[in-house]
C-alpha cells in the first residue's frame, strides 16, 4: 500500500519558553517489506534540523529554538510503500534454542528491569503456551485484545505493566510491553514496535483519515529447518499480526528507545501537545480491471 | 632496637604486615620511618592528631557522620600520622600494571560501541555487554576526541597474604578521592615535616596540572586554549568540596546545569559577558543524569542537548559517555583476557579470584561457599550491597542466597582477600595493624600519567577489613619512593616534567586558606572515597 502521513504536534504554551530542544523518531523505516520514499521535517518556529541514526536503527531528528516563544509545531510529512510480509515461519520450540537463533536475538531476550513480578503474569504466560512460538504469538496476540479493554483514561505515557495489569485497561504502548514481557517469558525474543497503523478496512472506506501513532511487537521466529529466523511483526491491540497496513518508525526494548517526540524547555509556562496524525492513502485500491 | 621504648608495634599473624616481616623486623625502606615514630611519646602523637583535628576542621576537610543521637556530625577527615609507604620498585610494578589495565579497558570501551571484535572472538559475551546498567545505547559509534574514554581512573588495589599487589575494583565513570591525597600529604609536610626526613618521596601536587593538561589535549579547540570547565551536580553532592578543589587548582570554573547550554551543536557556558564556547568538561555526575533529552528525561540536573554536541564532537566530556560498562563487576573478571586480547600482552597485575555467577558451575561453588566468600552486586560501587561471608550472620546468608537466584548474572563471588596492614595510631598514642587498601589515581589525555601513591584507605576496627569511610574508615598519607638509583628512571610518566612545578599561573591553595574555609558548610560526605559520585 501507499501512504502519505501527516503528523503534527503542536504546543501553545502559556507564556514564552526559551532553549526548547526535541528528539523526533518518526521516519517510515526502509525493512524488507517497507520503504520510505519521502521524508520532510518542518518546524515553527523555523530552525536548524541535526539528524542521526540511534543504537537500534531509528532515524532521529533533533533541533532546538533558543529565542523566546510561545508555540511550537513540528509537522512530519512522509511517504510510504508498504506490501504484506510473507507468512511467518512455522518451527518448533526446541529451534529456540540455538546459537544462531540466540545470536540474532541478543538482548531482545534479556529482562529489561521494567518486568512485573513473575507470578503477576504467570497465568497469562500458561496460557499462551502453545504448541509452537508462531502459535504462541498468534495466541499471545489474541489474548491480549480479548482480555483487556482499550481505554486511553486507564494509563498514561509513563505507564507500566503493572498498571496495565491493574487497571484491566490500557492503550496499544500498554498491550505492547506486555506482549513482549510474555513473549520473553516463552523464551521467545520480542522487542517494542513504534509506528503508524491505518486503521480502516484495507480494502475500503475512506482515502484519508485521522488516526493516532500506534504501537506493537516484533517476535522473533525461527526460520522452518534451516532457515534463518525472521522478525514478525503481531499488533496485540487489535489482535492480529501486522500487515501493509502496520508502518514501523523504529523499534527497542520498549517505548522509552523510540518515542515519537520527546522534548524539554525552560520556562514556567506549561502546555498540552496537540497531537494530529492524518494518512491518506495515496492509490485506491486497483480495481479488478486495472 | 629498631622500635623506640615508648612505642612497639606488631603485624597480625597469617597477614602481610608492610611494615615488620613475619619475625618483627621493620622492612628495610621503614627502619628510619619506623625509628621516626617510634621516638614520639604517645602523648607527643595524640597532641599531633588534635592540632591535625583542628586544622581540617578550619580548612573544611570534614565530612558527615550519624552521631549516636541520631544527628549529622561534621568530623574532620581522619587522617592517620604514619605514612604509608610503598617502596620505588612496587611502585613501578603497579604504575605499569595501572597504565597496561587502562589502555585495555579503554579499547574494550571504544570496541563495544564499534566492532565488537572481543565479542566476535567469543571472549566476553554479548549479552553480558547489553545487559550492564551503564552500556549505554545513545553512544553507540561515537568516538570522543583523541579516542579517549577513561579520562581519570582510579582503580581499588589491595595487597594478598603473601605481598602481591591485586585489582579489586575497576573504577572509570567518576572515581573520586584525589582531593584527600593531596590534602593528606600537604597536612604531613606540615604537621609531621621530621617524619620526611631521609626519604626522598615523590611529589603528587602536581596532580591538577596533570588533569587539566590530559582535558586541553582532548578537547577538540581549532586555535587558542580550550575552555575546560568542572561540572557539579552542586553543594549537597558528597564530592562537591573536591569538585570545588579541582576547579580552582586547575583555574578553570566550577559550573552547573544552568551554566551550561547547547545550541546548535555547540556547547557554551554563560558568563557575565555572554556565551562562551565550552571545549572540555570534567563532568562529576553520572551518565543518566547528563541529558534529558537522551538519558533519563526526569534529570533536572542535566543539560539538554549536551549529547548532540559530544556527537557532533564539539566538546570532550571526561569521562566519556559508557565507560560504566568497563568498571561493572561482571565484566571485572574478563579484564586479564581483555589486556591479551587488546594489547598482546600478560597482565601485570593479576585480579582477585572471582567466580563468574552467569557460569552454572561458578554459581553452584559461590552456593556451597557463602560462608567464605564474599558477594558483590555487579552494578553498584562504593561497597553497596557487599556481603562478606565469613561476617555475615545466618540470616544475612540466606537472604543473600535468595537475593542472588532472582537473577544471578547481577552478582559476582570473590575470594576473601586478607589486606594487609600498617601501623596505625590509636586514640591513646599507641600503634597497631590495621587493614589497608589503595586507590591510585591516573589520568589518560595524550597519555597514561599515574599519580605515585594513591588514597590509602585504613579500616580503624581491629581485624576488620571493611575500609570504607561510612564504616569509620581513616586514610594515610601515601609515600611511593624515588628509585634509589641516580639515573632517572625511564618510566617516570608520573614525575612531573621541567618546571611544571612552578606553575605561577595557578592559584595556589593554602592549607589554611580562606577558600577551602567557604565550602566547609557545604561539605556533607557521606561516603566520599567510596566509589562514585551521584
Amino acid at each position: 500500500m501507499h501512504f502519505g502521513i501527516d503528523y503534527v504536534t503542536e504546543y501553545r504554551y502559556d507564556g514564552e519558553v526559551i532553549d526548547n530542544l526535541n528528539a523526533i523518531r518518526a521516519r517510515p523505516a526502509t525493512t524488507p517489506v517497507q520503504r520510505c520514499d519521502e521524508f520532510h521535517v518542518r518546524t515553527d518556529p523555523e530552525t536548524r534540523l541535526h539528524r542521526y541514526v540511534d543504537y537500534f536503527g531509528a532515524e532521529v531528528v533533533e533541533f532546538g529554538i533558543d529565542r523566546p516563544h510561545d508555540h511550537l509545531s513540528i509537522e512530519v510529512r512522509a511517504r510510504v510503500t508498504t506490501t504484506e510480509p510473507d507468512e511467518p515461519p512455522e518451527a518448533e520450540w526446541d529451534a529456540l534454542r540455538t546459537t544462531a537463533y540466540e545470536t540474532v536475538a541478543g538482548e531482545f531476550l534479556l529482562p529489561t528491569g521494567q518486568e512485573p513480578r513473575p507470578e503477576r503474569t504467570a497465568e497469562l504466560v500458561d496460557l499462551t503456551r502453545a504448541t509452537s512460538p508462531l502459535a504462541t504469538l498468534r495466541l499471545t496476540t489474541e489474548l491480549l485484545r480479548d482480555r483487556f479493554v482499550y481505554d486511553t483514561q486507564a494509563t498514561f505515557v509513563g505507564s507500566t505493566v503493572d498498571d496495565l495489569l491493574d487497571q484491566g485497561g490500557g492503550v496499544c504502548q500498554d498491550f505492547a510491553h506486555l506482549g513482549t514481557v510474555l513473549l520473553r517469558a516463552h523464551g521467545i525474543a520480542a522487542r517494542y514496535v513504534s509506528g503508524y497503523l491505518w486503521a480502516s478496512d484495507p480494502e475500503g472506506g475512506d482515502d484519508s483519515m485521522e488516526v493516532e501513532t500506534h504501537a506493537w511487537v516484533e517476535a522473533l521466529l525461527p526460520g522452518s529447518g534451516s532457515e534463518d529466523p525472521v522478525w514478525v511483526g503481531a499488533d496485540p491491540t487489535n489482535g492480529v499480526l501486522a500487515g501493509a497496513r502496520h508502518v514501523k518508525i523504529g523499534h527497542g526494548r520498549f517505548y522509552q528507545d523510540v518515542p515519537p517526540v520527546r522534548g524539554v524547555y525552560r520556562g514556567q509556562a506549561m502546555a498540552e501537545p496537540g497531537v494530529k496524525v492524518t494518512m491518506t492513502r495515496l492509490e485506491a485500491q486497483p480495481s479488478p480491471r486495472a | 632496637m629498631p622500635n623506640g621504648p615508648t612505642l612497639s608495634y606488631e603485624g597480625p599473624e597469617g597477614i602481610y604486615d608492610e611494615a615488620v616481616t613475619a619475625s618483627g623486623a621493620p622492612r628495610d625502606h621503614l627502619t628510619q620511618l619506623m625509628e621516626a615514630v617510634g621516638s614520639l611519646e604517645p602523648e607527643q602523637l595524640a597532641a599531633l592528631g588534635r592540632r591535625r583535628d583542628a586544622n581540617f576542621i578550619q580548612a573544611g576537610i570534614t565530612f558527615d557522620t550519624i552521631g549516636p543521637d541520631g544527628q549529622a556530625v561534621d568530623r574532620p577527615f581522619p587522617l592517620d600520622l604514619v605514612p604509608r609507604v610503598i617502596d620505588a620498585d612496587d611502585w613501578s610494578v603497579i604504575k605499569r600494571g595501572l597504565a597496561q589495565r587502562i589502555r585495555a579497558l579503554n579499547q574494550f570501551i571504544d570496541d563495544v560501541y564499534h566492532g565488537r571484535e572481543i565479542v566476535r572472538e567469543g571472549i566476553v559475551p554479548w549479552r553480558l555487554i547489553v545487559s550492564r546498567s551503564h552500556f549505554a545505547r545513545q553512544v553507540d559509534g561515537v568516538r570522543p576526541p583523541g579516542g579517549v574514554y577513561t579520562h581519570i581512573a582510579g582503580l581499588d588495589l589491595v595487597r594478598d597474604a603473601d605481598g602481591t599487589w591485586r585489582v579489586l575494583e575497576d573504577n572509570v565513570r567518576t572515581p573520586s578521592g584525589i582531593s584527600y591525597v593531596l590534602a593528606n600529604r600537604q597536612a604531613m609536610t606540615r604537621l609531621a615535616p621530621r617524619l620526611f626526613s631521609g626519604y626522598r618521596v615523590r611529589p603528587v601536587d602536581h596532580y591538577p596540572q596533570v588533569l587539566l593538561e590530559a582535558l586541553r589535549a582532548v578537547a577538540p579547540a581549532d586555535e587558542g586554549e580550550a575552555t575546560v570547565v568542572v561540572w557539579t551536580p552542586g553543594p549537597l553532592n558528597p564530592a562537591y568540596f573536591e569538585h570545588a578543589f579541582l576547579a580552582h587548582q586547575m583555574g578553570v570554573e566550577l559550573v552547573q546545569a544552568s551554566d551550561l547550554v547547547v545550541r546548535g551543536d555547540v556547547c557554551y557556558m554563560r558568563t557575565t559577558r555572554g556565551l562562551e564556547r565550552v571545549h572540555a568538561i570534567y563532568r562529576r555526575l553520572d551518565d543518566e543524569f547528563c541529558d534529558p533529552l537522551d538519558f533519563r528525561p526526569d534529570s533536572v540536573i542535566g543539560v539538554p542537548g549536551l549529547l548532540r554536541a559530544y556527537r557532533a564532537g564539539t566538546v570532550a566530556v571526561a569521562n566519556a559517555f559508557g565507560t560504566g560498562v568497563a568498571d561493572d563487576k561482571a565484566i571485572y573478571p574478563y579484564v586479564p583476557d581483555m589486556i591479551r586480547f587488546y594489547l598482546g600482552e600478560e597482565p601485570i597485575l593479576q585480579n582477585v579470584p572471582t567466580y563468574r555467577m552467569d557460569r552454572p558451575d561458578d554459581l553452584a561453588h559461590v552456593m556451597d561457599h557463602l560462608d567464605e566468600l564474599v558477594v558483590k552486586p555487579t552494578s553498584e560501587s562504593g561497597g553497596k550491597g557487599v556481603v562478606i561471608g565469613p561476617h555475615a550472620t545466618k540470616a544475612e546468608l540466606d537472604q543473600l542466597r535468595k537475593d542472588v537466584m532472582v537473577n544471578p548474572a547481577k552478582w559476582i563471588g570473590q575470594e576473601v582477600v586478607k589486606l594487609s596492614t600498617v601501623p596505625t595510631v590509636l586514640e591513646d598514642g599507641s600503634l597497631s595493624p590495621r587493614h589497608v587498601d589503595l586507590r591510585p589515581f591516573a589520568v589518560f589525555g595524550e597519555s597514561i600519567r599515574v599519580i605515585p601513591g594513591g588514597l590509602t584507605r585504613v579500616a580503624m576496627t581491629p581485624g576488620s577489613m571493611l575500609v570504607n569511610s561510612s564504616m569509620g574508615g581513616g586514610s594515610k598519607d601515601t609515600w611511593v619512593l624515588e628509585s634509589d638509583s641516580p639515573e632517572p628512571d625511564p618510566e617516570a610518566a608520573d614525575a612531573p616534567a621541567q618546571g611544571e612545578r612552578l606553575l605561577p599561573s595557578l592559584p595556589e591553595v593554602r592549607w589554611d586558606s580562606a577558600w577551602v574555609g567557604q565550602s566547609q558548610q557545604q561539605q556533607q560526605t557521606r561516603d566520599i572515597t567510596e566509589g562514585e559520585d551521584v
